[in-house]
């Protein structure tokens, strides 16, 4: 089996965070999303991650950290939003250049998912295509994603409709799924009609009569497209307390929920709230609810609360006069 | 470059001008003659003196800003208000350096001479200069936000010639728009620095996404690069806000609509 890890898309939602960096190189509890994909996939498994132009350079350095895994980046000539192939226009691209005749193992690269892939593989039946669900819980919420209806086996998908706008199960496909090798000519075919729809091949595998299994699961799961999922994914997995990395300076702290220091910071005389500050920032004064500060930040005397800080920001508020 | 060539030749024709109309308004007043009663060479010798003092003080009032339309009636009340100056600066020069005083009328022809000439010279040559920045691009500016208010701006600054010449459009949540009067969208605000530094952008003006203001000041702190931000970005859309300051910080206020002479005192 083939695992392909989609990372092409340009995150435009979680600007400025990504101006740099990829969505799955965003750090989630010490470790970029990315990374903890990778350390649920068999050791020996051949791996490859989807980029585009943008991000290939600092995908091929994140792969060093895993010098003894057999990972491959395949880099699209995107460069931009409006360029990029879509989501399964690169799988069909890469098939067709790789020519890849074996089943795939596809997952995108900005979801976070606790279950295990061994539990996820046992599920599999050689040719039938398998998804990953969760119950999600809200019908409301369900109108973003893929909603899976299932047979009364629970395994067996009865249908499945791509972000419907009256979901009628709040049971939603996540980004982890199985072609079948024999399945793959449709989803070449698929693709030249909706490359962007990566959840419609399996619309498109029940309208052909093809059966597909579900995997449903109870552990956490997060998409990771927007400022709020990525805050409660860094909550939720490292829960209240604060992480910080070993050398952090840090005086007269106080906080409240899950609060994330990077390396080479210093915070002080700030009270922080469901906060998280990358490496190399300078903190003092502050009060921060809800925000992500990315690397080489100064902030003095601030007040923020739900926001995002671009790398290298500076902002030290001027005193009133007494 | 060009903007710093333009802007000195237009201090030294203001400086000369300034001299030339106060000769002007000599010999109106004397005749075409050089007198020997009030000697044209002391009237030249403290008009020169004053002139450099004038200017410094024009100077301060903003009148040659970027920012700055000449035609507009404040501008005229500054450089008035500098008209005044020089005279009352001329008068005391002269009677200092000279001893003597001279014709009332004459002083009252310059300060009229001076305020609406050096005005006029003033609309003539933004027109000079804008034609010249805008024609070359100097200032090329970054639109962020597609809106009606951001619409209406590039319109404007494309109708008046302005020297921001709006080269690129970025919007945060993605508009289908190609562009807006000719002026590209070219995405999203993941392409901001790429934009920045291919368009060398020396002007940023958000005209929306409120959320986004700290990136992009951000951006342009780093960049060397001035921000200007809309009213309508804080909701503020009737155009009748001013810049205060309060207890020495500024800020902006709204005031509620009343009689105009509340405008003095509010």
């Amino acid at each position: 089996m083939q695992y392909l890890i989609l990372a092409g898309g340009f995150a435009t939602r979680l600007w400025p965070l990504t101006e740099k960096r990829a969505k799955p190189l965003l750090p989630l509890g010490g470790k970029p999303v990315i990374t903890h994909l990778i350390e649920k996939i068999p050791f020996d498994a051949p791996i490859t991650v989807s980029t585009n132009a943008a991000y290939g350079e600092s995908f091929q350095k994140w792969k060093h950290d895993f010098p003894n895994r057999q990972i491959t980046i395949a880099v699209e000539q995107t460069r931009s939003d409006h360029e990029k192939l879509g989501a399964l226009g690169a799988v069909a691209q890469w098939i067709t250049n790789e020519h890849i005749d074996d089943d795939i193992f596809i997952l995108t690269g900005d979801n976070y998912v606790g279950f295990s892939f061994s539990d996820f593989l046992k599920h599999y039946t050689p040719g039938i295509p398998l998804l990953a669900a969760h119950d999600i819980g809200s019908k409301e919420e369900a109108r973003h994603f893929g909603t899976v209806v299932l047979h009364e086996d629970n395994k067996t998908v009865r249908s499945f409709e791509e972000k419907p706008a009256e979901p009628k199960t709040s049971l939603v496909s996540t980004g982890c799924s199985i072609i079948p090798k024999k399945e793959l000519p449709i989803l070449i075919e698929f693709a030249k009609q909706k490359p962007d729809n990566i959840g419609g091949i399996f619309e498109e595998f029940l309208r052909r009569r093809i059966h597909v299994h579900c995997f449903s699961f109870q552990e956490p799961w997060f998409d990771i497209g927007s400022f709020d999922t990525y805050l409660q994914a860094i909550i939720a997995v490292l829960g209240p307390g604060v992480e910080q990395a070993p050398d952090v300076h840090r005086e007269e702290l106080h906080y409240e929920g899950t609060v994330v220091i990077g390396a080479h910071s210093h915070v002080k005389r700030s009270h922080l709230r469901d906060t998280v500050i990358f490496e190399n920032c300078i903190i003092e004064d502050c009060v921060l609810e809800r925000c992500v500060i990315d690397n080489n930040c100064i902030l003095k005397g601030m007040d923020l609360s739900d926001k995002m800080l671009r790398d290298g920001t500076r902002l030290i508020a001027r005193k009133l006069r007494d | 470059m060009r903007h710093g060539v333009l802007i000195i030749i237009w201090l030294l024709t203001d400086l000369l001008l300034f001299i030339a109309l106060y000769a002007l308004a000599y010999f109106l007043r004397v005749g075409f003659i050089f007198s020997t009663d009030f000697p044209f060479d002391r009237f030249f010798i403290a008009i020169t003196f004053v002139a450099p003092f004038w200017l410094i003080a024009l100077i301060i009032t903003r009148a040659f800003s970027l920012m700055r339309r000449q035609r507009h009636w404040r501008t005229g009340a500054y450089i008035g208000f500098c008209a005044i100056l020089g005279t009352a600066l001329f008068s005391l020069s002269y009677y200092f350096l000279f001893g003597i005083f001279f014709s009332r009328l004459l002083l009252v022809e310059a300060f009229f001479f001076t305020w609406f000439g050096l005005w006029l010279w003033h609309i003539l040559f933004e027109k000079i200069l804008r034609t010249q920045l805008h024609a070359h691009s100097v200032y090329p500016t970054l639109i962020v936000g597609v809106t009606r208010e951001s619409g209406k701006l590039i319109a404007l600054l494309q109708k008046e010639k302005n020297p921001l010449t709006p080269v690129a459009i970025l919007d945060a949540r993605g508009s289908k728009e190609k562009d807006i009067f000719g002026v590209p969208v070219k995405g999203k605000l993941d392409m901001l620095e790429h934009v920045l530094e291919e368009d060398r952008i020396t002007h940023l003006i958000q005209c929306s996404n409120l959320e986004q203001s700290l990136n992009l000041l951000s951006a342009c702190r780093q960049q060397g690069i001035t921000y200007i931000v809309l009213p309508s970005v804080f909701g503020i859309v009737e155009r009748d806000e001013r810049v205060d300051r309060l207890e020495g910080q500024p800020v902006t206020t709204v005031s509620p609509k009343g009689p105009w002479w509340e405008w003095l005192f509010q």
